[in-house]
């Protein structure tokens, strides 16, 4: 199944229209049953999970995309980012600190910010679990948790990149930035040319999800991601392309 | 502990029962015409995960070993999230969190409670 | 602090950062008894420090809750040549974070 992520879209729509089917299916009996017997047993309690599941419907990528439209339109406060990005982070209403005081236990407080350069293209991976920096891209994509992913990108990560459409020159740095610590990433990707006179909020809406993972480029008219990703091919070598994504495939 | 997070591949009568593939998100949502791409429990479960990780009883590089093992292996052929849910679930009676008849009878309490709200 | 919650008896003395950015490292092989986010691939690898992060608890210590040994963690860089045999792309790099206890200087 394929489906669209849409930045300025947290997901509250998706929510709020059709949400059910009508049926009550044994999986969704089972994670009310295991969490509630989880509960009896102590091992955590329903506050801290009230507390979790709001904080996880709370968070998605549209604040990563104010974050990049902001810093490429305000050159003091990409600044600020790449000083502090956390703290730079509650200019942009999102508070690396939540639910807890101190962060989750997967998210921490330590954000780094990696700028893109027209020679040097990062991408995040978490080769050991999937850590992924939540509050500012919210819940990560499924391809993103897979091992098919975790343990390819480092070794062929041009391959996995063209299997997303992206294909870089082979003199562009393309670093793989791997999440095993309590750092969280997130990409800074390149203005595209011919955004000059945009607006924040016309500039953010090119900023997809997988711009900021950095499997694919921000590009006027491109305002949504397009999955599932395709199992590899035969890597082609020494192809001549240019530095833009290639188009994106349809399913 | 060690390394290699040993949760085996033996299967679960009770999780196994549930490998209804008609009754995947994947399948029931474009059946009812229901556009959001995840089951309303989705989120739900992520707290779970968060909760145990928090609290200690399941950190999660363990959790997230197991689940890589068990995604390769016992469901292999589900789809997320249910995969997710069902691997958690695995985890969890594997060493000894949960107990594999409370489930199965608080499952069917469950059951009853919603069919009858 | 990098640290998903307080800890109850942390050292108050900061460690001492023994490197620095540009610094060259090799990743140690220790044994891997129990709990460790130090990946196989990285192994014996010679990197370059690119960033001091922070100072915290090495993961195998907090993973047992011992409250313990405070060190610096670093953002090591790697030359893709250097991890895999026939990387046909000069440029590439990989980064990952490493407690200190996991690195040794390397002699250039």
């Amino acid at each position: 199944m394929s489906h669209t992520h849409k930045p300025g879209n947290d997901g509250a729509e998706e929510r709020h229209a059709a949400a059910m089917v009508e049926e009550i299916t044994d999986f969704e009996v089972l994670e009310i049953a295991v969490r509630e017997l989880a509960i009896e047993h102590g091992l955590f309690t329903a506050d801290d999970h009230r507390r979790f599941t709001e904080w996880t419907e709370s968070v998605g990528p549209a604040a990563g995309s104010r974050l990049v439209a902001k810093a490429w339109i305000d050159q003091a406060f990409k600044a600020r980012v790449m000083q502090d990005a956390v703290k730079a982070c509650k200019e942009i209403g999102i508070d690396w600190s939540e639910p807890t005081g101190f962060g989750t236990p997967s998210d921490y407080m330590n954000l780094r910010v990696l700028e893109d350069t027209p020679t040097l293209h990062h991408v995040i991976v978490c080769t050991l679990c999937s850590c992924y920096p939540r509050p500012l891209l919210g819940m990560s994509p499924e391809w993103y948790r897979t091992t098919n992913y975790r343990r390819r990108l480092v070794r062929w990560p041009r391959q996995v990149l063209a299997e997303f459409g992206l294909i870089l020159p082979p003199e562009v740095e393309v670093r793989i930035e791997d999440s095993n610590q309590k750092c969280r990433f997130m990409v800074l990707p390149v203005r595209p040319e011919g955004t000059e006179n945009w607006t924040e909020k016309q500039l953010a809406e090119i900023v997809t999800r997988d711009c900021m993972i950095g499997v694919a480029l921000p590009r006027r008219g491109r305002t949504a991601d397009v999955h599932p990703v395709h199992k590899a091919r035969r890597p082609v070598q020494g192809s001549a392309h240019s530095g833009e994504a290639a188009h994106e495939r349809k399913e | 502990m060690s390394a290699k997070n040993e949760v085996g591949s033996g299967r679960i009568g009770l999780l196994e029962a549930l490998r209804q593939e008609e009754k995947t998100w994947n399948v029931l949502a474009p059946r009812y015409g229901v556009t959001n791409p995840n089951p309303p429990w989705k989120t739900s479960l992520s707290a779970i995960c968060d909760c145990l990780a928090a609290s200690g009883a399941l950190p999660a590089l363990d959790r997230r070993r197991a689940e890589d093992e068990l995604a390769e292996s016992v469901y292999r052929d589900v789809p997320a999230p249910e995969r997710q849910l069902l691997a958690l679930v695995h985890v969890l009676l594997s060493r000894s969190l949960l107990d594999e008849s409370d489930l199965a009878a608080r499952m069917r309490a469950v059951r009853s409670r919603l069919e009858s709200a | 602090m990098a640290r998903s919650k307080p800890p109850k008896n942390a050292l108050k003395t900061p460690a001492t950062a023994r490197f620095r950015v540009g610094d060259r490292v090799r990743v140690k092989n220790l044994p891997n008894l129990f709990y460790t986010r130090t990946q196989m691939y990285v192994r014996g690898v010679v990197g370059t420090v690119a960033a001091c992060t922070y100072q915290d608890v090495i993961p195998e210590d907090e993973a047992f809750n011992r409250d313990g040994r405070i060190e610096q963690y670093y953002i090591v860089r790697f030359r893709q040549k250097d991890l895999w045999p026939e990387y046909q792309f000069d440029n590439d790099t990989v980064q990952t974070e490493s407690p200190e206890r996991w690195l040794e200087p390397v002699d250039n």
